[in-house]
C-alpha cells in the first residue's frame, strides 16, 4: 500500500479546515475566541495515542462515522473549561447535566463543520452517528480499539486547539479506518512519484521506537537513572507548523545536522529542570553556581552527542549506509525559537515535513526528554525505497566482528 | 604506561578520559579536532591516541588516515559515540587499532588500550 506526500498533504490541509470550521462554529455559539494551534496527522503506536493528554480530566464528544472515509473523531475539552463554555452557551447553568447536555450539543454542531468539509472533498457522503459524551481522564478519552484492532500502529489527524489569551485549549481527534484511509490515498498514489510505501513507513517507524529506546538506554548508562522511551511517533504536517511542535517552554539541549541518506536535522532537548538533573547526574562533582552553568552545558553538550548517535546509527546499519552528522549545537531557547531556523532551512527544499518524535522520562528523578528528527523529505523517502524490511531489526553494529 | 593525546571535541568527554586514564599513563595533550590531533602527533608522537569521530574542522577518520599514512607503528583508538557499521569500517581502511563506543565504562577503556598498547 502506498501513500504520497501529495495526498497527505491534501489531507492535513483539510483536517486543518475542518478543525477551523468546528473552531468558527465554537465562537459563534460562545464568543470564545479560539484558534487551531496546530493540525497534523501521525503514525503512531495505538498504545501511545493520546500521551499529550497527560492524566488531566477532560469532557468531550466522540462520533463513529462512516461512507466515503470511515473511522471514528473525537473532541474534548479540559473539565475546568467545560463549564466556561456552557456559560457562554447558556448563561448560568444550573446542572451538571445542563452544562453536559450543552458540551455534547456543542461537540455536535463542531465536529459536523469538521466531518462535512471531508465529505466535500471527496464529493461523496459521510455519515456520522449521534454523539456519545463522556467525562474521562488522560487518553481514556480515545476510543478504545481501532476499526482494524489488530494493527499495532494508526494514523491519526490531530487539531490542537488554544483559546486566545486563555491557558485551557481543546482537541481534536480523527482516526480513520486504516484500510478506509489507505485505500483513498493509495488510488492518488498509484501515479504519483512522491509515493511511499505504508509499509516501510511502519519499520521506520520501528526502527526509531529502537533508536529512542538505545538513546534511553545511553543515559541511563551515563547518569544511572533509569530512563525509558515513552512515544514514538512520525507526524506529517505543514513546514510553517514545525516549530509548534514543540511547546513554548525553554529548552535546553543539542541540535546537530546530518547528512547521509536521509540528510536533516535533530534536536534533543530537556526542559531546564530537566537539564539540571540529568547534568549533575553526570558531572562527578556538583558545579559551583546556581542554575545552568558552563560545567551543566558541557555535560548536556556530549549526552545530546551520544543521544544522537543512539538514535540514528540504527538508520545508518539497517540501511548499510553511513549517517554523518555535525558536532552538537548547543541550544537553550523557547522550544519554538529553537525550531524556527531549523524550520527554515528545511522550507527552502520543501511545504511539507515529516518530524520523527519521541519522548522520554522517569519517575525516579525528574527527566524528561524530547527528540525531534527532520529529515529531508525527498530523501526520507528514497530512503524507505532503499530500505529493506527484512534488515529493520539490524540496528546495531558488532564491533568485535570488524576489530 | 603509555603516552596518550585524547583528541575529543567535547571538555566533559576529555576529563572522563583524562581521569580514566591518567592513574596508569601519562597525558600528553588534550586537543579538540582532527587537525590540532595531527599537528600534536607529530610533535609528540605519543604511544596511543584516544580519537573522537565527529569533531569540528576535522573529523577524527580523517586525522587517523594522516596519522596512520605518516606514522605506521602509531597506536589510535576511535572513542566515539558513532555506532554505524560503515562508520566502524572506515575506522579499520583509515588505520584504527581498535573502537569504543560511547557511554563507556572504565574496565572497557582499560581492556581496549591492553589489546593495543600491551603493558
Amino acid at each position: 500500500m502506498q501513500v504520497d506526500v501529495q495526498s497527505l498533504g491534501t489531507f492535513n490541509r483539510l483536517a486543518h479546515e475542518g478543525a477551523e470550521q468546528a473552531t468558527s462554529a465554537l465562537a459563534q455559539m460562545t464568543g470564545i475566541d479560539a484558534a487551531v494551534e496546530v493540525t497534523k496527522i501521525s503514525l503512531v503506536d495505538r498504545a501511545d495515542l493520546g500521551e499529550e493528554l497527560g492524566d488531566d480530566d477532560y469532557v468531550g464528544v466522540q462520533f463513529d462515522f462512516e461512507g466515503a472515509m470511515a473511522g471514528e473523531t473525537v473532541l474534548v475539552f479540559e473539565s475546568a473549561s467545560s463549564t466556561e463554555i456552557a456559560e457562554s452557551l447558556l448563561g448560568d447553568v444550573d446542572t451538571d447535566a445542563m452544562a453536559r447536555s450543552s458540551v455534547e450539543e456543542l461537540g455536535n454542531i463542531m465536529m459536523s463543520g469538521f466531518i462535512d468539509g471531508w465529505a466535500d472533498y471527496l464529493d461523496a457522503p459521510i455519515d456520522h452517528s449521534p454523539p456519545t459524551s463522556f467525562e474521562r481522564a488522560g487518553s481514556a478519552v480515545l476510543p478504545e480499539a481501532p476499526a482494524d484492532g489488530d494493527r499495532d500502529q494508526v494514523f491519526v489527524f490531530r487539531s490542537q486547539i488554544e483559546w486566545v489569551e486563555e491557558t485551557v485549549g481543546f482537541y481534536i481527534y480523527m482516526l480513520p479506518a486504516y484500510d478506509a484511509l489507505t485505500e483513498l490515498v493509495s488510488e492518488q498514489a498509484a501515479a504519483a512519484e512522491d509515493a511511499i510505501p505504508v509499509e516501510k513507513l511502519e519499520v521506520f517507524n520501528r526502527m526509531n521506537r529502537q533508536g529512542a529506546r538505545t538513546a534511553a538506554a545511553h543515559v541511563g548508562e551515563m547518569t544511572g537513572i533509569d530512563v525509558s522511551a515513552e512515544v514514538t511517533q512520525i507526524s506529517f504536517c505543514p513546514i510553517e507548523d514545525v516549530p509548534r511542535q514543540v511547546g513554548e517552554e525553554t529548552y535546553v539541549g543539542t541540535a546537530v545536522e546530518f547528512t547521509g541518506l536521509p540528510s536533516g536535522y535533530l534536536l534533543v532537548l530537556f526542559d531546564e529542570p530537566s537539564a539540571v538533573n540529568v547534568a549533575e547526574a553526570l558531572l562527578p562533582v556538583a558545579p559551583d553556581g546556581d542554575g545552568l552553568t558552563e560545567d551543566h552545558e558541557a555535560a548536556i553538550e556530549e549526552l545530546g552527542n551520544i543521544m544522537t548517535s543512539g538514535f540514528v546509527d540504527g538508520w545508518a546499519n539497517v540501511l548499510q549506509q553511513s549517517v554523518d552528522h555535525t558536532p552538537p549545537r548547543l541550544v537553550h531557547d523557547m522550544g519554538r525559537a529553537i525550531l524556527d531556523p531549523i524550520a527554515a532551512q528545511l522550507g527552502q527544499h520543501q511545504q511539507h515535513a515529516f518530524v520523527v518524535d519521541a519522548t522520554m522520562q522517569t519517575d525516579e528523578v525528574a527527566v524528561r526528554s524530547e527528540i525531534h528528527a527532520l529529515p529531508n523529505e525527498a530523501e526520507l523517502r528514497s530512503a524507505l525505497e532503499a530500505l529493506d524490511v527484512d534488515r529493520a531489526d539490524q540496528t546495531d553494529a558488532d564491533v568485535d566482528q570488524i576489530f | 604506561m603509555a603516552d596518550v593525546l585524547i583528541a575529543d571535541d567535547s571538555e566533559f568527554m576529555r576529563n572522563l578520559l583524562r581521569e580514566i586514564l591518567e592513574e596508569d599513563h601519562e597525558i600528553v595533550d588534550e586537543v579538540e579536532n582532527g587537525v590540532e590531533a595531527v599537528e600534536v602527533f607529530n610533535e609528540h608522537e605519543p604511544d596511543l591516541v584516544m580519537m573522537d569521530i565527529v569533531m569540528p574542522i576535522r573529523d577524527g577518520i580523517e586525522a587517523t588516515d594522516e596519522i596512520k599514512t605518516n606514522h605506521p607503528g602509531a597506536n589510535v583508538i576511535m572513542c566515539t559515540s558513532v555506532g554505524q557499521e560503515e562508520k566502524m569500517k572506515e575506522a579499520v581502511k583509515a588505520g584504527a587499532d581498535g573502537y569504543i563506543t560511547k557511554p563507556f565504562q572504565k574496565p572497557s577503556v582499560i581492556e581496549a588500550i591492553q589489546d593495543v598498547v600491551p603493558t
